[in-house]
């Protein structure tokens, strides 16, 4: 696979593309295609629509990862965001309204002024972004984090955050238990 | 190579997109996904800048994997608010629900 890719890059390079042409060109058209899909979340009119367009973009964002040189949350986003998180909002759309029930409004009457809201931070966001020219840091070359690296920083340095998290994850299940069971009168 | 700031850019991107279906959004569950959304952009500028600015222990990437947890259980804590609210005053709409109003 990495040969393949060596070669399209020396068959692109001979036509005068950039070095990398392909990485960023897969990197631009995943990127576009998550915010197509997260747009998609927030305007599609039926909302189990949204919820499958949920786990694409989680999926795209998952593959953004990869460019990061993130693996591992790469695969943790996976699973837990498309193979958990998203598997609850179905459960929860079927538990509570009508699936294909296109007719009842799903925005309130706040439109405009939202996406005035939203595009007015978006423009600011964008300002202050290219503001920086972002130069790289000290250890900008040990970006790459090997899954044995992040354990054990996991389990010594940061162990305390990382119990207080079990600790909130259970408090979160108790909590569910506690708050969706019906009681008899 | 690409350049950090388009990381920054996309992770703007899906920020206000989730923005503005928060603001939007007429039912609970879509409320949820927005902020599912706003969770992922800041995920992004973690990671991208772990990547970038480079730390010594993958700081950006472990503080990235407890917003993940972090944000399971808001859902989980969330669906099953918006299931017992369904289940007392058969709606799912924000709008509609305003027991704690005067």
């Amino acid at each position: 696979m990495n040969g393949l890719i060596q070669l399209l890059n020396d068959v692109l390079n001979n036509f005068g593309m950039p070095k990398d042409f392909i990485i960023m060109a897969s990197f631009y058209f995943i990127a576009a295609l998550t915010c197509l899909f997260a747009f998609m979340v927030v305007t599609s009119r039926d909302i189990f629509h949204c919820a499958v367009f949920l786990a694409a973009t989680l999926f795209g964002v998952a593959c953004v990862y990869l460019f990061l040189n993130a693996e591992f949350l790469a695969v943790v986003q996976v699973l837990i965001y498309v193979g958990a998180i998203v598997t609850l909002f179905i459960f929860a759309i079927m538990l509570t309204t009508k699936i294909h029930d296109k007719a009842i409004r799903q925005v309130n009457r706040q439109v405009l002024v939202g996406g005035a809201v939203a595009l007015a931070f978006l423009y600011s966001l964008i300002a202050i972004i290219n503001q920086d020219p972002w130069k790289a840091g000290a250890g900008a070359d040990k970006g790459y984090l090997g899954l044995d690296e992040l354990g054990r920083s996991l389990m010594s340095t940061y162990a305390l955050p990382f119990e207080v998290i079990s600790l909130i994850l259970l408090a979160a299940l108790v909590g569910a238990i506690v708050i969706g069971r019906t009681y008899k009168e | 190579m690409i350049p950090q700031s388009h990381f920054l850019i996309l992770g703007a991107v899906l920020f206000t997109i989730g923005i503005y279906g928060a603001l939007t959004r007429r039912t609970a569950i879509g409320i949820l996904m927005s902020i599912e959304l706003i969770l992922n952009a800041a995920n992004i500028n973690l990671i991208a800048f772990n990547r970038f600015l480079g730390s010594p222990d993958g700081l950006g990437q472990i503080f990235a994997l407890f917003v993940i947890a972090i944000a399971a259980a808001s859902a989980v804590v969330g669906l099953v608010l918006v299931i017992a609210i369904y289940r007392n005053s058969k709606t799912i709409f924000m709008d509609k629900i305003n027991l704690m109003k005067w």
